[in-house]
């Protein structure tokens, strides 16, 4: 275990989803100290975190709450709780145990971004974390933490759950709130950012769930104290979700800028006995897969940048020796077009046909030029979409051709090869 | 409230440097340095870009990505580019990707040649594509409705079809169904989508996938012709293009005027062209002979009708509707006034309104525009249903709500189609003027119980009103129907006007909508018992208005009826009233296209109508704006200019001939009204011209006294009571013959139902769909289906008007019941129905 947990810290004690035990290890203390203190210094602790956003984008989180202008209209908050990335499954379980953390961050947000109606959109398929939820929700109201007159004092903010419907896109900060506005779930043209204009063409703050549940600690600690973690440009604990071909898959807080290895092997006890490990996703399926040579980059988000990937959502997905690669370009190829939501060409289009020539390629239909092909719709696909799906899905399939062409074409040949027979 | 007035900013495309107003989008931006950017989803008619099809994607120094031109904003100093190495590679991918799913079947396709995909894969793709996997397949085609067939094939996915249905007409009736690759547009449940500007999206579709039902197949691109004009099926005279082959129109597509339609048109504007060229269309004079009309040659019909007026003489009358151009009105005026010596002739269905009353609504001062229904802080729906009365204009007033916040109240007997989208008020049945002095009084602070009593209202629903106009600012624009002007109702809306002080306020002001597509025009080439040409004092002594001319022809003191485009039957209130005085008439001269039920029972002579596609001259919009008509086609059969006619006749009876061509009447017409004087054809080019904006409008008299010393008498209510309903009528957009005789749209021509209250549903025991007969005051009966209707206010009924059976002008009187239906039932429809009920037939027969 690295030796500084904080998200983690207390979340095996039994019963922390009720508000009693919360409580009792020092929960909503944060939320009190924040609500004494003028949104601009709450905002400015977060600044001084340097807290990067951990839903994916690594946004700084303290900056964007900053772009909300200021003014007498309806300003909303959003937490994005639609983790729907593959291989990710940390704000799971920070729902499922720890829900009142979530909802002292939101608050806490709120009133830094002088916002008074916040949500939680919540992805469908995470039923019993809603339950839970629910009730936390209902004991927060109870004792006066949200609604109006937080804890008696002028600062009111409602707050809503509500359950997606099961779209990946959803998962996207534009689609979720049309989809929230009661829209079919389609990822908006950006500029206006939401910050500007969002939900109900309000400006509204946008966070993931790992990013508003930090927010107590941040608060409890100050922020130059909460900065000393990580590395410079990386501050804090990431909750990391490792799956896939390891002994013990789970979720880890580490520091950031923890080795790699020390991440998939140490924690996480590496591949089965007698595997070794082809190639990993560090965030999620969306990032350029990484191979053996890579395990020592230190888990970071300009470290994994340099590498030629990304940090995402912290979830760490390897696979061993003993898994085809074009079964992995082929199963999260399959994820991408099924979730695209067909508004922009590129994406609706790429997804689909990169399906079809990954499928000719299994079928033993395919010559090596239909390599180049596809890497070069892959090209055309980066950064040419509405939203970042089409890169989702163009990233490490890209980044798997370039890595595994050798391995692709044999897989080709000895297809050819069988069926000449 | 105020127009934005943008900067002009200098931004560098392609190494030109241009000067762009600032914020323009880079698309549009472009092309003023003549450079062109491709697009597909981008419509700045459409409202916001999305982004969608990125076809736009162009490189912008300074920002890493790609960015879409249609969304971004131009910048000062911004250097762009739209051909470099970076962009023609995302250009060539997306037209590749767009086209791995295309079907490619563009010699098969109407869009072929016309075609925005065409176009930009040849100007912007690669020229091959890499794609080997079969293709997506989707049945095809379908009827998306009776009017559009869908080629889901064919659809690149643009969502201008969507955006429309959700953003312009607001139906909401088109989605993008399933998602991704599988993603197909559709309606809820597969129902037709079937609306009033539902035709719209045929144009909006950038490639085949949506094509015209009554267009397909007709003809390429290569063999037909446009031909600039207007249509003048209603008041709202949008700008269209006829697509013209072998002298034939095949199809209608706008022709975007900012000022007048914003590029859009109404169903029936879009299909009713296919009316031009049925065979039950009248195309060659006819005279009744032995109780048949039958066709003549032109000199026997000149001549019979010629010495027909020189009997009547002075106890000729003449109505003029419908599309009848300025210049026909002026020439009836003069065949009436300078060559029968008769006054009697009018423009509107019902009672006269004073010339003075005329003269202050057409103020220029008082006179709002199109363009101002969009930019005001608030618009005023006064007593009229602008999808059905002039259908445009509702896309313009859901436009200023919906983009510009503008503040709307409906205030109408009937539920509007836009009480969703403001506020309403609703009032009885023709009380409209009565409105109007409540809400002027509740304006002025006074009391308005009376008034509103008389309204069929309260005098809180009122003051809510006022005070919701009088908070929205001081741009007031009211769309008024014409109609409310009866019985001396101008009082009314000119002390409305007033208390608003629209005449104070540019922006702000008043828009009537005539009953007549050229109502205004008609009025001011002098068609009006009481004013001559500019609305100025008649040449001779006050005639009769058109209720007073059938009460003369029923008494014998006129004894000729001369009908410019009108049908007394099919059109004015009291049929049977006008079936007695047709009776009694000796002489009856028609202009008409089809043998209605007046015009085939009473005509003695008939002149062909021209289409609007054969017409030559001017009509007038009803915010002032003279538009040109130019003919597309030539005369079908042996129809000859109506201009021409009027002036034979006139020349036949003596008077000088000075009119020998259109261009000539067009010139006599500017120099009769002062208002026009000195415009010309040219001037009026493409986009017309608002004679309230001209030097010259100075000519328009002033009212000639001061107003009548004595205030407008509220006309007492009419009580609803047991199962008497008072009735309110409407005419629906898709009433006409043109309506009924265009195969494409003869599934819309309205059948009559009863609109009643669900509480008066549940009083009179009437469930929603039941046939009834509507019987008024005199027990004259028709026959009608209920339709039950929330937001009918309990007591009052509606019924349909310019209907080919059972129409709504049988019935006189204010109140009606509905009764069983009597036996033996009705008798056989009405033969004047164009079409058989099995419109199929027809459709074949044309096709």
């Amino acid at each position: 275990m690295s030796p500084t947990t904080i998200l983690l810290a207390d979340i095996d004690e039994p019963g922390l989803a009720t508000l009693e035990v919360y409580e009792r290890r020092g929960g909503y203390q944060a939320m009190r100290k924040a609500l004494a203190m003028e949104p601009a210094a709450v905002v400015a602790e977060l600044d001084a975190s340097g807290l990067r956003g951990r839903g994916g984008a690594g946004f700084p989180a303290g900056r964007k709450a900053a772009f909300l202008p200021q003014g007498d209209m309806d300003r909303y908050l959003v937490c994005n709780a639609d983790e729907s990335e593959p291989g990710t499954f940390k704000d799971r379980e920070l729902l499922q145990k720890s829900p009142h953390m979530l909802i002292e961050g939101i608050v806490i947000a709120a009133h830094g971004a002088r916002v008074n109606h916040a949500f939680i959109y919540i992805r469908g398929e995470y039923e019993a974390q809603a339950r839970i939820l629910d009730a936390a929700l209902a004991e927060a109201a109870a004792a006066g933490y949200i609604g109006e007159h937080i804890l008696g004092g002028d600062f009111s903010c409602s707050l809503v759950l509500h359950r997606g419907a099961g779209a990946y896109i959803c998962g996207e900060e534009t689609g979720l709130l049309d989809s929230l506005e009661g829209k079919r779930g389609n990822p908006r043209l950006k500029p206006p950012f939401p910050a500007i204009q969002g939900l109900y063409q309000g400006p509204t703050l946008i966070n993931n769930v790992e990013t508003l549940s930090t927010m107590p600690h941040i608060i409890r600690m100050g922020g130059a104290e909460y900065a000393k973690l990580g590395v410079s440009g990386s501050a804090g604990t990431k909750i990391v979700s490792v799956s896939g071909h390891v002994q013990r898959p789970g979720n880890y807080e580490i520091e950031l800028g923890t080795p790699s290895r020390e991440i998939i092997f140490g924690l996480a006890g590496g591949p089965p006995e007698g595997r070794t490990v082809k190639l990993w996703f560090p965030g999620g399926s969306s990032s350029p897969v990484l191979t053996a040579a890579d395990l020592d980059v230190p888990y970071d988000f300009d470290s994994l940048a340099k590498a030629g990937t990304m940090l995402g959502s912290g979830a760490i997905i390897v696979v061993d020796d003993s898994t085809p690669v074009l079964d992995v370009a082929l199963k999260l190829a399959k994820f991408y077009r099924h979730e695209s939501c067909g508004k922009c060409t590129p994406c609706r289009e790429g997804t689909n046909w990169t399906v079809r020539m990954l499928e000719r390629i299994a079928a033993g239909e395919a010559t090596p030029m239909d390599l180049d092909i596809m890497a070069s719709v892959q090209e055309h696909i980066i950064g040419n979409c509405l939203c970042v799906l089409g890169d989702a899905m163009a990233m490490p399939i890209s980044s798997m051709i370039v890595k595994f062409r050798e391995e692709l074409e044999s897989h080709m040949e000895s297809q050819q090869l069988a069926g000449a027979a | 409230m105020p127009r934005p007035t943008p900067n002009t900013i200098t931004l560098s495309i392609d190494g030109r440097e241009i000067q762009a107003p600032e914020n323009a989008m880079l698309a549009d931006a472009a092309k003023l340095a003549d450079v062109e950017i491709p697009v597909f989803c981008y419509e700045p008619k459409l409202g916001q870009p999305v982004g969608a099809c990125r076809m736009c994607l162009v490189e912008i120094e300074g920002i890493p990505k790609l960015q879409t031109a249609c969304s971004t904003a131009v910048k000062d100093g911004m250097i762009v580019h739209t051909q470099s190495e970076r962009a023609r590679v995302a250009q060539q991918a997306v037209v590749e990707f767009l086209l791995i799913n295309h079907p490619l079947d563009c010699p098969v396709c109407d869009k072929g040649g016309e075609c925005p995909l065409q176009d930009i894969t040849f100007g912007w793709g690669g020229g091959q594509s890499r794609f080997i996997e079969p293709k997506r397949h989707f049945r095809k085609p379908l009827e998306l409705s009776p009017l559009i067939a869908i080629d889901r094939e064919r659809c690149i996915l643009c969502y201008r079809c969507v955006r429309f249905a959700q953003e312009i007409s607001e139906d909401y009736q088109l989605i993008l169904l399933e998602r991704g690759a599988h993603s197909f547009v559709g309606t809820f449940d597969g129902h037709p989508y079937v609306a009033p500007f539902s035709g719209n999206i045929i144009e909006l579709c950038p490639v085949g996938a949506l094509t015209s039902r009554a267009y397909r197949f007709r003809a390429r691109p290569w063999e037909i012709e446009g031909a600039g004009t207007l249509c003048t099926l209603c008041p709202a005279q949008c700008n269209v293009t006829l697509t013209v082959r072998d002298e034939r129109v095949l199809r209608v597509l706008a022709r975007q005027h900012d000022e007048v339609d914003d590029g859009w048109l109404c169903d029936k504007g879009r299909f009713a062209y296919q009316a031009v060229h049925v065979d039950e269309r009248i195309t060659a004079p006819m005279i009744r002979d032995g109780g048949e009309l039958r066709e003549v040659s032109w000199e026997r019909a000149l001549s019979e009708a010629s010495s027909a007026l020189r009997r009547a003489g002075a106890r000729t009358a003449a109505l003029a509707g419908a599309g009848a151009s300025n210049e026909e009105g002026l020439l009836l005026g003069r065949l009436l006034r300078d060559t029968l010596g008769s006054p009697h002739l009018d423009s509107r269905p019902t009672g006269a309104v004073s010339l003075d009353d005329w003269r202050a609504l057409s103020a220029p001062a008082l006179s709002a525009t199109v363009a101002d229904l969009e930019f005001a802080h608030a618009v005023l729906v006064l007593d009229c249903e602008p999808v059905d009365d002039a259908p445009i204009l509702e896309l313009r007033i859901r436009k200023g709500v919906r983009r510009r916040h503008v503040k709307l109240a409906v205030a109408t007997a009937r539920p509007s189609a836009l009480d969703p989208s403001g506020s309403h008020l609703r009032f009885a049945p023709g009380r409209g003027a009565e409105l109007a002095s409540a809400l002027a009084a509740a304006l002025r602070g006074e009391d308005a119980q009376a008034a509103a009593q008389a309204a069929g209202t309260t005098a809180e629903e009122v003051a809510a009103l006022a005070s919701m106009l009088r908070e929205a600012g001081e741009e007031v624009v009211v769309l008024y129907g014409e109609r409310l002007l009866d019985d001396d109702g101008g009082q009314a809306l000119l002390e409305l006007a007033d208390a608003l002080a629209l005449a104070t306020h540019g922006g702000a002001g008043l828009i009537g909508i005539p009953d007549a597509a050229n109502g205004r025009g008609l009025r001011e080439a002098g068609v009006l018992p009481n004013g001559g040409p500019g609305l100025r004092e008649a040449p001779l002594e006050s005639g009769r208005a058109t209720p007073a001319i059938a009460e003369g022809l029923r008494n014998g003191e006129l004894v000729a009826l001369y009908l410019l485009s009108v049908d007394p039957l099919r059109e004015l209130p009291d049929r049977a009233g006008w079936d007695v005085a047709l009776e009694h008439a000796s002489t009856v001269i028609a202009h008409a296209a089809f043998l209605t039920d007046g015009i085939r029972e009473h005509a003695t002579v008939v002149f062909p109508a021209e289409a609007a596609a054969e017409k030559e001259g001017t009509v007038t919009h009803p915010d002032g704006r003279v538009q040109r008509l130019r003919p597309a086609i030539a005369r079908q059969g042996a129809v000859r200019a109506e201009w021409s006619i009027l002036a034979e006749l006139a020349a036949r009876l003596g008077a000088p001939a000075d009119v020998l061509s259109g261009a000539a009447a067009s010139t006599q017409l500017f120099e009769a009204v002062p208002m026009y004087a000195g415009l010309t054809l040219e001037e009026l080019g493409g986009g017309g011209v608002r004679w309230p904006e001209r030097e010259q409008a100075g000519a328009l008299p002033a009212p000639s006294a001061v107003n009548p010393a004595e205030p407008r008498k509220p006309r007492a209510l009419a009580k609803a009571r047991g199962g008497k309903l008072i009735a309110g009528s409407y005419r629906s957009i898709w009433a006409g013959p043109e309506v009924a005789a265009s195969p494409a749209l003869a599934f819309l021509h309205p059948h009559q139902r009863v609109e009643i209250s669900p509480a008066d549903a549940h009083r009179l025991g009437l469930a929603d769909g039941v046939e009834m007969a509507v019987a008024d005051a005199t027990g004259t009966q028709i026959r009608a289906r209920v339709a039950v209707r929330d937001g009918i206010p309990a007591g009052s009924a509606f019924l349909q008007r310019a209907i080919a059976t059972d129409s709504a002008e049988r019935l006189r009187g204010e109140t009606i019941e509905i009764v069983a239906i009597a036996d033996p039932p009705r008798a056989p429809p009405d033969a004047d129905r164009a079409v058989p009920a099995d419109s199929d037939s027809v459709a074949e027969a044309v096709a």
